[in-house]
């Protein structure tokens, strides 16, 4: 490891004073990495659309990027951001060109928390796509699995500088029984949330006043649309030069659909926020082939109105079934 | 790789005042630029602002693009204050634009309604060149006040044209004014037209697209034969940024021209 930071840019979980977030790993702070735990309250998401990005202005990503501590639920979030920036023939080449300078180490959770849901989207807390090695660490040392090209290359790189061991049956059982675990959990936690399958016919059977009412205490403040690792939506603002700045943005921000004469059918905040729904579960599953939401909840993590998501579709299952 | 964020620049040749707040841009891409009818270019402003504007001018004339912009908001209203010879960017052509195989052999009746003129002024430029492959074409215009119709010139050059009939309504007439008084949905009263072989155009703001849409289904038109150019909020105008989603639509993609029958059933159409 201590290496690899001179070699690359290498950013892993560390605890932060809001809990375990990205941090640059240098030689002060590899003991403080930790491994195998859900998840970063960034999602993997804002290493490929950071907040703010010039995108006109060619960049110099000069260092590669290791990212490691990627959970299961933000690998399968790529899909969609994959389908929306790279779709052709309109590919976005910042996007491209920071996937491609990356190198992704999963490593798949071995606790849970109170607002993990992936199983109920078919999201496995092992990473199953989208990652170059999977990393598992136990017994006091990591384990590697190869998922990729990149990652066996990286492999190669650093092997000379590691104490290589073959993993061992009683360790393997180890692991498995820490996975089976934690699928138990997941599955007794959310027993009760409606499957994605499910979820766009309860929205459209729903009627306005269960909106209304959990929308109460909404802001309107965009944290669920900017910390989700399948939100996408971004607003060009404009810098001299005709350089453009593509700065992430919510749908949940007042004036998101407003045009010109000042018609805004999503000017009602009530509105707005059953529109997000409707986006994940209804519209985006239509269009696109990747999942819309991949059941991480830190939009219920960070809502600062106390809005839970998984609340939500519980009641909207109940009103359908009643 | 071509980037798809950064726009080509263009001079501004001439400014044409169409209206109290409606004026024209004369454009000279810096590389070569051409678009079909009904697809839209998204205009940048240095350091101001982008917009999506769908050209006026002929699709056929590679040596300009012509923008007409209506006076409305943060950019347009620093838009309205430039001069000729200041650059501007242009991204596109994007978008899904009229589909003119659609409308031969059939007559084609085009409702349009205040800066709405802009789209269909492109879009009657190429039936004109093509019309000996359509039977016959009447455009019904509408605006507030007489001093609102823009295109004057241009409305009595088709009027000029055989096959091509142009009707004109405003909301208050004036003394000067000889042609009907009243909203342009009127003007369909008056159209000569055998809507079994005819297709319609709508275009102009969303309260008039509605109504307009509405009058013409109950005069018979089928729905897959009404066509209309939504607006809606848009930035990156490629698909991405999410603002002008209308359902499972892109309107930037999908659109911005849709037949009713693919939109009838969509939130959020008329606003």
């Amino acid at each position: 490891m201590a290496d690899c930071v001179k070699r690359y840019n290498i950013y892993a979980p560390t605890q932060s004073n809001i809990g375990l977030e990205y941090d640059i790993i240098d030689d002060n702070n590899i003991q403080d990495i930790i491994y195998n735990t859900p998840k970063t309250a960034s999602p993997l998401k804002l290493f490929y659309l950071p907040v703010k990005e010039n995108v006109v202005k060619e960049t110099n990503l000069k260092l590669v990027n290791i990212i490691i501590g990627a959970p299961s639920c933000d690998l399968a979030a790529l899909d969609i951001l994959d389908e929306i920036y790279l779709n052709e023939p309109f590919i976005d080449p910042f996007y491209k060109k920071r996937r491609e300078n990356s190198i992704i180490i999963g490593t798949d959770c071995y606790s849970i928390e109170e607002n993990c849901h992936c199983n109920v989207y078919d999201v496995k807390a092992i990473p199953e796509k989208n990652h170059d090695i999977l990393l598992s660490f136990i017994d006091e040392r990591i384990f590697l699995s190869i998922n990729s090209d990149k990652g066996s290359t990286l492999l190669k790189n650093i092997r000379d500088f590691a104490d290589v061991v073959t993993m061992t049956e009683d360790l393997k059982n180890l692991i498995e029984s820490k996975r089976e675990t934690v699928a138990s959990a997941l599955k007794k936690q959310n027993r009760k949330i409606p499957a994605y399958s499910e979820t766009g016919n309860i929205i459209n059977e729903s009627d306005d006043a269960i909106w209304k009412e959990f929308s109460r205490t909404c802001v309107s403040c965009g944290a669920c649309s900017t910390i989700c690792p399948t939100c996408t939506c971004f607003l060009l603002v404009d810098r001299s030069g005709f350089e453009k700045i593509r700065q992430m943005d919510a749908c949940q921000f007042p004036g998101f659909a407003r045009i010109a004469a000042g018609e805004d059918n999503l000017g009602e905040r009530h509105v707005r926020f059953k529109n997000r729904y409707l986006c994940k579960y209804v519209w985006k599953p239509q269009k696109f082939k990747s999942l819309a939401c991949t059941g991480c909840g830190r939009c219920i993590d960070t809502c600062i109105g106390g809005i839970s998501k998984n609340k939500l579709f519980i009641e909207l299952a109940n009103q359908v079934t009643a | 790789m071509h980037n798809i964020y950064k726009p080509i620049k263009a001079t501004v040749k001439k400014i044409i005042d169409e209206s109290p707040l409606i004026k024209t841009f004369v454009l000279k891409p810096e590389q070569k630029f051409s678009f079909k009818t009904g697809e839209f270019i998204e205009l940048t402003m240095d350091g101001i602002g982008e917009a999506p504007f769908t050209p006026s001018s002929s699709p056929l004339d590679t040596e300009k693009i012509e923008v007409t912009i209506m006076k409305t908001g943060y950019v347009t209203d620093r838009l309205h204050e430039i001069s000729a010879g200041q650059k501007l960017g242009i991204r596109g052509p994007f978008g899904r634009g009229y589909p003119l195989e659609k409308f031969y052999e059939k007559e084609v009746v085009i409702l349009g309604g205040g800066c709405g003129f802009a789209p269909i002024r492109s879009l009657m430029h190429n039936l004109i060149a093509e019309r000996s492959k359509i039977v016959k074409v009447t455009l019904c215009y509408g605006a507030k006040t007489p001093e609102d119709c823009i295109y004057e010139p241009f409305v009595e050059e088709v009027r000029s044209i055989e096959k091509f009939k142009v009707l004109r309504s405003v909301d208050k007439a004036d003394e000067t004014w000889k042609e009907k008084e009243g909203v342009v949905t009127v003007l369909l009263d008056d159209i000569e037209v055998d809507i079994k072989n005819s297709v319609a155009v709508v275009c102009g703001p969303p309260i008039m697209m509605k109504f307009g849409t509405l009058k013409l289904l109950e005069m018979g038109y089928q729905e897959e034969d009404i066509y209309l150019s939504m607006e809606k909020n848009m930035s990156c105008g490629l698909g991405k940024c999410g603002h002008c989603m209308m359902g499972d639509y892109f309107v930037c993609k999908d659109g911005p021209v849709f037949s009713y029958n693919e939109i009838k059933d969509y939130p959020g159409i008329w606003m």
